[in-house]
Order: C-alpha cells, then structure tokens, then sequence
C-alpha cells in the first residue's frame, strides 16, 4: 500500500478479456461531474502500477442473468446505462476486472472534460431499468430478498 | 431529492464484495461506525446500508457498506406501519 493507496494491480482476476459484446451495467444517470467525482474517489483510494487510478465502477452481465444482476445490484436506480464492452474499448477505455467478478474498473487517464464526455458517450443514454423497486425489504405483496450476484462460473 | 448520511457511488464495489466511500464525506463521521444504519449514495440515488467496517487507505478511511435491498421510501413505509396507533 504504497503512498496508502492501495494497489490493484496484482489483485485484478486472473481472466480473459471481456468478449465485445458483453453487456455492462452502470447505475445512472450519470453526468460528467458524477463521473469526475467517482473517478477522483477511485484515484484517491487505489492505485494501478503505483499510480493513481482514476475509474469509476461497472458490472458486466457474467454467469446470471441481467434481469438478476439489475434485480440483485441495481435496483434502487430508476436509470441504467447499458453499453457493450466494445463501445469503451473502442474509445480506449480499459475494463479492469477489481473487485469480485463481475465487477470491473473502467480505466481513465485523465478524467478532463475531454475524456469525461467521451465516456459518457461510451456509456450510451441512460435506459429505464425493468428491475428498479423489484428488491424490496418487505411488501404487501411479499417477495423474496434476492440471491447475491457474485455468483460463482456454473 | 435526498440528504444522505454519507455521500457515495452505489456503483462501487471492490474485493470485499461491500460498496465503499470514505469516511470523510459523511456528514457526521462520528455516526459512521459498525453495525450503523446509514443512507447513502447522493441527492439523485440513495440506498439505506449497514456500515460493515473501516479500513486505512490513500490518506483517509474507507468505510464498507452492505446495500440493503429496497428503496428509501421502502423503509420509510416500514417505520410508518410499525408506529401507526
């Protein structure tokens, strides 16, 4: 933990590429100052190669499905953001896998005005999210806590 | 419109599984203790979690949360039902 931070680099999971089409979720909407701020927390907390690492979170659809991934994770956001992988690659952004799968870092290098809005570009309109109040504590209607959504490769 | 105890991205998530922020973007850090129900997130998106634990790093605290399912407003009619006469 030089300098504090702490180090991702030999805690990123060991796999393959995410292939271009795999789905991600990013809780929404977001806003280049959102985006700016998260990014600053990242930096603030981790580092990658004893640098600061600036990112913000995303959660590829791995092993459940997206309605369970929303359901599980996501469903006090009204608004998600849905890209493929292939629509940061293709802007150059890096998908590191932190955290426990699914979870990925989306890599900045800058986070100025410039990359922000080209992430936010990457990152596509904010769509309604189908699971949004669909993980309740307790209704009338009943409904079941959900599963956890870091669930193992079946 | 929410105010929240401590300020977060509920995107985030790292090794423990848990979201995190640091402990110095609470509004009163002396609340942010174990076991500790807390809102957090920001004035667009918030979440009641439990505080699960602190931990150094960069030059401050991180604080662990486990998101708890259902809204805001969930917990809100919740308390209501349980104190209505």
């Amino acid at each position: 933990m030089a300098d504090g931070r702490i180090e991702q680099r030999l805690r990123l999971r060991a796999e393959p590429p995410l292939s271009k089409a795999t789905v991600l979720v990013r809780g929404g909407p977001d806003t280049q100052d959102k985006l700016a701020r998260h990014a600053r927390r990242t930096a603030r907390a981790w580092s990658l190669d004893g640098q600061p690492l600036l990112g913000v979170s995303v959660f590829a659809v791995l092993d459940i499905s997206l309605d369970e991934l929303l359901s599980a994770r996501f469903a006090t956001y009204r608004m998600i953001h849905l890209p493929a992988a292939a629509r940061l690659r293709d802007r150059g952004f890096e998908l590191l896998p932190t955290g426990l799968r699914p979870h990925y870092t989306v890599r900045l290098r800058r986070a100025d005005s410039v990359e922000l809005d080209e992430l936010l570009a990457a990152l596509g309109p904010p769509v309604a999210n189908v699971q949004y109040a669909r993980s309740t504590i307790w209704r009338e209607e009943g409904r079941d806590v959900p599963r956890r959504h870091h669930r193992r490769p079946q | 419109m929410y105010r929240v105890d401590i300020t977060a991205d509920l995107n985030d998530e790292d090794e423990t599984g848990y979201l995190w922020t640091f402990l110095d973007e609470a509004r009163d850090p002396g609340q942010i203790t174990p076991g500790a129900l807390v809102v957090a997130g920001d004035e667009d998106i918030a979440a009641v979690c439990q505080v699960v634990d602190l931990a150094p790093a960069g030059d401050g605290t991180i604080v662990h949360l486990r998101l708890l399912p259902g809204l805001v407003d969930d917990y809100r009619q919740l308390v209501e039902r349980a104190l209505a006469s």
